[in-house]
């Protein structure tokens, strides 16, 4: 079952942007998860649906907003090239941020089901030993979080690798630049003749998506080996 | 223990409903269109004017034709079906899945370069003997609909071969699943320039169009329509005799689709 | 010196606590369960916020509500051991350890790793996580935690609380020997009063979020009116005797306390060295006169001091040999007895205490620095 180039492509882009959507998010999911578990501010409740908002919106509209918020003539679209240098219209990068997007309110659940696991008064402790609250994040509260950051991660993973709806409607079909797996299924769904095509891409994405689900359960696996010694 | 004896009756209650509710789905007189997304506003349009003359109501999807044809062909509930090209009209009479002789061409279009309005891409200019190079410059994006299945996307293609840039064009090109989202990447000055049906710049106000490509750049913008196979009834019969009569004629040319002449 | 005077409310509850801690030797922290104990150590070590007052330790100010002064928990260099040990279950033994002791700042080293290895006896332990330590290995793992980042005052809330007999007796020796290597004031909650009696110096009582009294152990034990705080049915005084000698035929030890002699059962201890000791009130009877052709061994000689009713019974606390040497025992007769031999404050009376009632539990060694 030989690969075309541009089905080998899609695989590919499909990894690179599934990859760096989860990455990307981690960091803002964590603080979300950590500012919804541990902390009492005004607003909570709204910021916990604006989390779980790509949720419940239609893919399509979480696009549409991308790209009115992140397009070339969005705000936050001429910040980041203003001052980063970054756009995202019709570019790998723009896949990858509706992937992350799309992906953010699993990962955030999943992490804060893991802080509300854990047991405050660990990190108590470690404050009575000497360390600050970054401190006490990095050497204490990520370690022991690590099997909720792993779940998270997968979820946003496989949810990235079937994004379809955002991508397409925020950055287009642009085959090797933002052509990933889903938007290649349909283009060669809708083409006559197409249906060979389009089984072998289900192929590779259900392969991908199996890859991913062995890996988190190997690490958390070995992670719970380690723990108890 | 409230909720055990009521149970009987809420179960009752919710299949009743459920009876209710699915019964007229299978009505004889609701009629269901699938027409190409170039169509939407003009086919929105006349299926009002139809229930406001004491019709019963049609329902109405849109989306690319190809899109369209492939649910048809896999049992979609369609009673009518208008493709915006004749490819995938053939496509679904190869299977046997429309009714032959209800067959016929509803309108025509014509297809234009736009960009959005008040950029500078927005000066009018003959696609024919245009600078592509000036206008795309080193990034800009053209955005057609994907050429490997929207018929607005073949079109494009098939012009921008005829007058010999395809080439220079191509990695330029960003493929939208469908015309209408082609738009919207103008409509969203996303992309400096696309070509979409005349139609659809037509409904948009914030696009601007630079010129409509010769009609021989490509083949006859068709829009054929036929019955769906096994859908054959008397009321959808009457909704195609009510878009092909002198009033469907007119609103479809209020939206800019030209109309041939009709053999009554 | 630790000074505290802080206000917090929680709910129904409010702690409004005002003591001045020791700087040397074991404070115990005693009281009822809901006493605020926890709240106040918490306060102390910075996890709770009080809503006012100040605490100072040796003239550093760790919070101070009109100064607008709270030092971060890590910043107040106080080591914690709790109750549930609480130790880092991702890191070994080993690991735990550093934690502290990597984080500590050069200033006065407490104890080095080596040391406390030895007096904890955690050797065998270093490679292990927690989860594979048993209750009492794991509190010594706490302990020694604590102490390797080189705290200037140690607080442990009830460590022995969630161990059973057997590991609480494995444990305390190990608190004995940590009081007596280390210059390190401690202070120890509990509400239980045989590890206070033999642990503590000083004695903070607090009830319903106040402190009820302050001092030396056995002044506060001493005093019948706290009685119903401290304890009542366990209830007895806690005195300090020093070794006269042994008796090695019949397995005795001699025990000089304010002049008279008291027996007890062989204690291996030297001549001079002092040892404290509890004697339940319900074990002391009261006798007028020296009594003859009996089988206790102590007849005690002292005077009726204080006297209180209680139903029908009467607690006296009697002042052993001269009232200056502050040795007291608690007595419990009954009314009709008291009646019977018409007792009253300033009577001479015999204290007769059965050698067999001075429990093997409730002597223990006292540390020759700390004054009585």
């Amino acid at each position: 079952m030989l690969l075309s180039p541009d089905e080998l492509e899609a695989f590919l882009l499909s990894l690179r942007v599934a990859s760096i959507a989860v990455l990307v998010g981690l960091p803002p999911a964590i603080f979300c998860a950590y500012a919804l578990a541990r902390w009492r501010f005004p607003g909570k409740l709204l910021f916990d649906a604006l989390v779980h908002l790509p949720l419940v919106l239609p893919p399509v509209v979480v696009g549409y907003l991308l790209l009115v918020l992140f397009g070339r003539q969005g705000p936050l679209g001429q910040f980041f090239s203003d001052w980063l240098g970054l756009t995202f219209a019709f570019s790998w990068r723009g896949a990858v941020l509706a992937a992350a997007i799309m992906g953010f309110p699993f990962q955030v659940r999943a992490i804060r089901l893991s802080l509300e696991a854990l047991d405050p008064g660990i990190e108590a402790a470690a404050r009575t030993l000497g360390a600050g609250r970054l401190d006490v994040l990095v050497s204490v509260t990520l370690p022991l979080i690590l099997p909720g950051i792993l779940a998270g991660a997968l979820l946003c993973f496989a949810g990235a690798v079937g994004e379809f709806g955002a991508t397409i409607t925020f950055v287009a079909s642009i085959p090797g630049e933002t052509q990933t797996l889903p938007l290649a299924i349909f283009r060669a769904v809708q083409s006559p003749g197409g249906e060979a095509a389009a089984a072998r891409l289900v192929l590779l994405s259900v392969g991908l998506a199996l890859v991913a689900l062995a890996a988190s359960e190997l690490l958390a696996r070995r992670w719970k080996r380690r723990f108890l010694g | 223990m409230r909720l055990v004896s009521c149970l009987p009756q809420t179960l009752l209650a919710l299949v009743t409903a459920a009876l209710l509710t699915s019964a007229p789905a299978r009505a004889e007189d609701e009629i269901t269109l699938f027409a190409a997304a170039s169509m939407t506003d003009a086919m929105t349009d006349l299926a009002a004017a139809y229930s406001a003359a004491g019709h019963p109501s049609v329902k109405l999807a849109f989306a690319s034709s190809s899109t369209l044809a492939k649910q048809i062909e896999n049992g979609a509930p369609a009673d009518l079906y208008i493709s915006a090209d004749l490819k995938w009209m053939d496509y679904l009479a190869e299977r046997q899945l429309i009714v032959a002789e209800t067959r016929s061409n509803l309108a025509g279009n014509a297809l234009v370069l736009i960009a959005p309005l008040g950029s500078a891409q927005a000066a009018a200019a003959d696609p024919a003997t245009l600078d592509w190079a000036a206008l795309l410059g080193a990034d800009g994006k053209l955005a057609i609909g994907d050429p490997a299945h929207v018929p607005a996307g073949r079109y494009a293609k098939a012009a921008l071969d005829f007058l010999g840039v395809w080439q220079l064009v191509e990695s330029h090109a960003v493929f939208a699943g469908d015309v209408r989202a082609a738009l919207t990447f103008v409509e969203t000055d996303e992309a400096v320039a696309g070509i979409v049906y005349a139609t659809d710049a037509a409904i948009s106000a914030r696009v601007a169009v630079v010129g409509s490509f010769p009609t021989a750049s490509h083949e006859p913008i068709v829009y054929p329509i036929a019955v769906v196979a096994e859908h054959d009834r008397p009321a959808v019969r009457a909704f195609l005799d009510f878009l092909l009569s002198g009033e469907g004629a007119r609103i479809l040319q209020h939206y800019g689709f030209v109309v041939p002449a009709r053999s009554s | 010196m630790l000074e505290i005077a802080i206000q917090r409310r929680q709910g129904d509850f409010t702690l409004d606590a005002e003591v001045a801690v020791p700087a040397a030797g074991v404070t115990a922290l005693f009281g009822r369960s809901g006493a605020g104990k926890t709240t106040l150590v918490d306060c102390l070590a910075g996890l709770s916020r009080p809503d006012s007052g100040r605490i100072v330790i040796a003239g550093t100010t760790l919070f101070d509500s009109a100064r607008g002064i709270d030092l971060p928990p890590e910043r107040r260099r106080l080591g914690y051991v709790f109750q549930d040990a609480r130790l880092f279950p991702h890191l070994s033994v080993e690991a735990n350890l550093r934690y502290g002791q990597r984080r500590a700042g050069p200033g006065d080293a407490v104890a080095s790793f080596d040391q406390v290895l030895e007096l904890l006896e955690l050797a065998p332990l270093l490679a292990r996580r927690p989860a594979k330590l048993s209750g009492g290995e794991r509190q010594r793992v706490a302990l020694g935690r604590a102490l390797l980042a080189q705290p200037r005052l140690l607080l442990l809330d009830e460590p022995l609380a969630s161990l059973d007999q057997a590991r609480k007796d494995e444990v305390l020796p190990f608190l004995e020997r940590l009081r007596d290597e280390f210059a390190l004031p401690m202070v120890y909650v509990s509400h239980a009063m045989p590890e206070v009696l033999r642990l503590a110096d000083a004695l903070v009582l607090l009830d319903r979020g106040r402190v009820a009294a302050a001092g030396p152990i056995e002044e506060i034990l001493g005093r019948i009116d706290l009685q119903p705080l401290t304890g009542r049915y366990e209830a007895g005084a806690v005195v300090t005797a020093s070794v006269v000698g042994q008796d090695a035929a019949f397995g005795l030890t001699r025990l000089d306390l304010a002049g008279e002699t008291l027996w007890i059962g062989h204690i291996d201890a030297l001549p001079d060295s002092r040892l404290r000791l509890r004697i339940r009130a319900r074990d002391v009877a009261i006798a007028l006169a020296p009594v003859a052709g009996v089988s206790i061994q102590n007849q005690l000689a002292g005077q009726v001091a204080e006297m209180s009713r209680d139903g029908h019974y009467v607690d006296l606390a009697i002042a052993i040999g001269s009232p200056a040497a502050g040795q007291r025992l608690w007595s419990r007769v009954t009314a009709r007895a008291a009646d019977q031999l018409s007792l009253a404050v300033g009577k001479p009376v015999f204290a007769l205490v059965r050698t067999v009632a001075v429990e093997r539990q409730g002597v223990s060694r006292r540390p020759e620095a700390a004054a009585p």
